[in-house]
Order: C-alpha cells, then sequence, then structure tokens
C-alpha cells in the first residue's frame, strides 16, 4: 500500500519535474517541438485513414505521410542545430541552419507535389 | 407502236410472275400436291379448297408421274409439298427420298400424311424427319377407352383425341370443342431430338397394334408417349407436319358427327376441319413466322452507331421483331425477349422492353472488362421461327486522360501535404521574427 502511493506519487514527481525544466527552455525551441508534434499529429491521422478505408491511391497515401514525416525530422534536425546546449554545433550560425531547413522543404515539397498524384 | 405494246404488256405482266416465297412474303403460295390416285382429291376436296381460298395455288399430281421435279435449272419450282400418298413406293420422274430432304433443307415446308399401309418410303421420310412410325406394317393404333362411337361395333381403331398442344401460335386462338376423329397409324418421337413437337397425343390407354390378331406380347408403342400428329420446326425454319392418319384430313371426318366413348357429349361436327385448317396456316406460315430488322446500338444522348465502346459507357440496344399475319408485317408482342451482351459468357443479360409497336430496346453500362463483346439475341419459342442475332463491338479500357481527376479516398492526403506546407510557411515566419 504504502509502496505503490510512494511509486504513484514518485511517477508524479517525475512528471513534475519534468514539465518544470521544460518550461526553462527557450521559447524559439518551445515553437519548434509544437511544430514537430503538429506534423507528427498530421500523419497520423492519415496513418488511421489508411487503416479504415484501405490503401487504394498508395502513391497519395506515401506522399501525405512522407510529407508530414519528412518536415518533421527537418524541424528536428533544425532544433538539434539551434540548441544553444549543443556542443557540436557551437559554431554553426542559427541563420545557416534555418536556411538548411527551408532549402530541404522546399525540395520535399516539390517532390511531394510530384507524387501525389 | 406494237413493239412498244408487247414492251409494256411484258414489263407489268413480270412483276406479277414473282408471287412466290420471299422475305417480305413468307407465305408460300405454289404447293405440289402428290396423290396416290385422283380419287383422294375429290374425297379430300373441303381442305383443298380450303387453301386454295386461302390463296395457295395446288398443283395436284400422281406419284408415279415420271414428269415429276420439285426443281427446275437449280430454283425451286414450289415452296411446298404436300405428300397424301401413302401406298406409293417410289416417286416418278426426279423426285425421291433424297430430293424431299434436300427440299425441306432449303426451306420448303411440307405435309406428310401416312396411313395404315404406309410404305416404305414414306416411313423412310418421316425417319429422317425425327419421327419413328410403328415398324409393324399391319399395326394401327387403338384406343379400347377413347374410340369414336359409331353405330357399328368396330375392332376400335377410328378414336377421338382431344389431347392437343397448348399452343396458340400452332393451333390458334380459338380452343378446338369437339375431338378430333383419327384412323391411322402412330408414331413416337425421340426424346433427344428437341426439334420435333407432339401435336395431338393419344389416351394413356391406346396401343399400336394389328387389330385383326390376338395380342400375344405388350406392344412396343403405348400409351401417351405415342404422338398421332406431330409438327418438325427445322433449323432453317422450314415446317413440316406428320399425321399418321390421311383420313384426318377426308371430307368424311371433316363432316361427321363425333361422340367420344365415355363421355355424353355428342358434337355435331368433329373437330378435325378447324384443327387441320389451323394446322395448315402455321405450316404454311401464314402464323408465328417472325423477322427481326434494324438491329441499332449507340451511347445514350448520340444517335449513330460507334465503331468502338469504352468500359463504362452506357448504352442503347434495340431491334424491331414483327410477325407475318397472313397478309402483312404486325408487331411482334412479348415480354421476354433478351439481348445478352457476351464475351466467351454473357456478361449483361437484360429483358428487353417494348413500345408495343414492334420496337424492343433496353439500355445498360458497359461492363469494366475491355475485349471484343457481341450483342446476341437467341429467341426460341415453340412453334415461333427462331431468331439468332449477333452484332460485334470491341470495348476498350480508358485511355491515360480519362480516369477520375482527384481519387475521393485520397483527399485526407491532398489536404495533409497542403496544410503541412502551409504550417512550414507560418513556422518559419514565426521562428523568424519571434523576439
Amino acid at each position: 500500500m504504502g509502496r505503490s502511493s510512494s511509486t504513484s506519487k514518485d511517477a508524479l514527481a517525475l512528471f513534475r519535474s519534468l514539465g518544470s525544466a521544460y518550461s526553462a527552455t527557450p521559447t524559439t525551441l518551445k515553437i519548434i517541438d509544437l511544430y514537430v508534434v503538429y506534423a507528427v499529429f498530421t500523419a497520423l491521422i492519415q496513418v488511421v485513414h489508411v487503416a479504415v478505408v484501405g490503401s487504394f491511391p498508395f502513391n497519395s497515401f506515401l506522399s501525405g505521410v512522407l510529407s508530414s514525416i519528412g518536415t518533421a525530422v527537418l524541424a528536428v534536425c533544425l532544433r538539434i542545430q539551434v540548441n544553444k546546449e549543443n556542443k557540436e554545433f557551437k559554431d554553426l550560425p542559427s541563420e545557416r541552419a534555418f536556411a538548411d531547413f527551408v532549402l530541404c522543404n522546399l525540395v520535399l515539397h516539390l517532390v511531394i507535389m510530384n507524387f501525389l498524384g | 407502236m406494237r413493239s412498244i405494246c408487247t414492251f409494256i404488256t411484258v414489263l407489268t405482266v413480270l412483276p406479277l410472275l414473282c408471287h412466290s416465297f420471299s422475305n417480305e412474303n413468307p407465305t408460300d403460295r405454289r404447293l405440289l400436291v402428290l396423290l396416290d390416285d385422283f380419287s383422294i382429291k375429290s374425297s379430300h376436296s373441303i381442305f383443298f379448297l380450303s387453301l386454295q381460298s386461302r390463296g395457295f395455288h395446288l398443283d395436284f399430281k400422281l406419284s408415279d408421274d415420271p414428269k415429276l421435279t420439285l426443281q427446275r435449272y437449280g430454283q425451286y419450282l414450289y415452296d411446298g409439298l404436300i405428300l397424301f400418298s401413302p401406298i406409293s413406293d417410289s416417286f416418278g420422274g426426279s423426285l425421291n427420298l433424297g430430293a424431299v430432304l434436300d427440299f425441306v433443307d432449303s426451306g420448303g415446308d411440307l405435309i406428310l400424311a401416312a396411313d395404315a399401309s404406309a410404305s416404305d418410303l414414306v416411313r423412310n421420310i418421316a425417319t429422317e424427319l425425327g419421327v419413328d412410325f410403328d415398324e409393324d406394317p399391319s399395326a394401327m393404333i387403338i384406343d379400347h377407352t377413347s374410340y369414336a362411337v359409331s353405330e357399328t361395333e368396330g375392332d376400335h381403331s377410328l378414336i377421338a383425341s382431344d389431347d392437343f398442344i397448348q399452343s396458340d401460335v400452332i393451333l390458334g386462338k380459338t380452343k378446338i370443342e369437339a375431338p378430333v376423329l383419327f384412323k391411322g397409324i402412330a408414331h413416337s418421337l425421340n426424346p433427344a431430338n428437341s426439334l420435333v413437337v407432339k401435336v395431338l397425343s393419344a389416351s394413356p390407354s391406346a396401343y399400336s397394334f394389328n387389330p385383326n390378331s390376338k395380342l400375344s406380347q405388350p406392344p412396343s408403342l403405348t400409351g401417351s408417349a405415342v404422338s398421332l400428329v406431330s409438327v418438325v420446326q427445322a433449323r432453317n425454319n422450314a415446317r413440316i407436319l406428320i399425321s399418321g392418319s390421311i383420313d384426318m384430313f377426308s371430307n368424311r371426318f371433316f363432316t361427321s358427327a363425333v361422340q367420344k366413348a365415355g363421355s355424353t357429349n355428342k358434337y355435331k361436327k368433329s373437330g378435325n376441319q378447324q384443327f387441320v385448317t389451323e394446322l395448315s396456316k402455321w405450316v404454311f406460315h401464314e402464323r408465328g413466322h417472325l423477322r427481326a430488322v434494324n438491329v441499332r446500338h449507340h451511347k445514350i444522348g448520340e444517335n449513330d452507331e460507334p465503331a468502338i465502346y469504352r468500359i463504362k459507357d452506357d448504352l442503347v440496344f434495340s431491334v424491331e421483331i414483327y410477325e407475318w399475319s397472313g397478309k402483312s408485317w404486325e408487331p411482334y408482342m412479348a415480354n421476354d425477349v433478351q439481348v445478352e451482351f457476351y464475351m466467351m459468357s454473357p456478361y449483361v443479360l437484360k429483358t428487353l422492353a417494348t413500345d408495343q409497336k414492334g420496337l424492343y430496346y433496353t439500355s445498360f453500362k458497359v461492363p469494366d472488362v475491355y475485349g471484343v463483346f457481341q450483342f446476341k439475341v437467341d429467341y426460341h419459342r415453340l412453334g415461333y421461327t427462331s431468331l439468332s442475332l449477333s452484332k460485334q463491338i470491341p470495348v476498350r479500357p480508358f485511355r491515360h486522360n480519362e480516369y477520375e481527376r482527384f481519387i475521393t479516398t485520397a483527399f485526407p492526403y491532398y489536404g495533409a501535404s497542403f496544410t503541412t506546407m502551409a504550417g512550414f510557411f507560418i513556422f518559419s515566419f514565426i521562428f523568424l521574427y519571434n523576439k
């Protein structure tokens, strides 16, 4: 009895500490995180749709899912490169990282539009 | 002047010489009647007069006439043949079993009457046409419960039968009230033969045997399997009537009163005349002769026939069917004519609707299969000429630009990619200008 209450108390404490640590991150990174969550959410909706209706225009499905996941991945890369706490990218200007992000997204969406049918 | 006159008269006479069986006028016109002797001409005069009054031209000849011929220079001189010569062993002139069968094979109609002493020639003709007479040459059909009551105690070989086939086309719309008098031989039909049909059957108690000798073993032909009068409609639509009794056509049977044994109904006139007249109308194509013209098909909304259809097209198919009424082509009324859209097996089978004026039409969607199809109308009904029409038409698949542009089940994917692009655009603004 005591043990479970202590473990549940521990879990709650863990979540709270995670939340407070997260609120300490810079706003920029929080914006990127929100964008990643939005992109993954879009991908999940499409996967549920395929499970229900079937994969008839498979190329359209792949193109839609790839666009969501691809842009999520690119946003994660942007977050890694922009985060000041990462030692490896200390010397990389964040404008350069953003320009890479924009160019890659352009190529990604060009490919998506072609493959969408 | 005189040459012009003769020329004009010859021109006007020539069309009158063309009164014969043609596709526009299918009723037979010229009949050859073969008789054993000319007494049959007078003893069966009511039958022959009724034929002549309907417009037929009858040629009476003896069966051993040496100048007998059915065709000259490759053209048939007659449209129909009446064989009232049951005891002739051979025909004169150029007529024989093969000539009679060739005549039927080229579309000529035939009435064949046999009798108790029918010759082998007549029996062989009947066998070739699908009907087997009793092999015993002295046998007659006898019926002890269904005979015609008469003053003298006979051997019950004169039977009164009212077991007719149920067909308005063959026997006419008016029901034949009085039974038909019959005295002659019976025949059986091969059950595998689908073209021959019993018109007048014997009662279940009839049997075929020599009336003058004692029954020592069961007779081979008994009961309702025995047919007294049968008709055959060949695949080329030639019609043949085979009767085991030539007396059925005689004046004596036409005019005599009849009473069936076991029933109290006395009829002043037997049903023979009505039966024989209606049957002869059917045999000589005055009734039940169909013609199908104008097989047309086109896409709904257009008028001309395309050379090729695409899958999932909507099309309309129509055909006009007329029935010869003896004098003119009348619209045929039926509700069971069907059309098939056929390629190795029918993909579409539809019953045609009619507009009561002879036009049969239906519309359907071309199936989702491409290939070379046929519109097939196969119409076979008892007593009517068979219709077998087919028209070939290819069907192609979609061209690459005929598919639907946007697929409805893919809308979430279209939406997702565009919203992702919009999201990326908005995000980049926020990221750049976030203070």
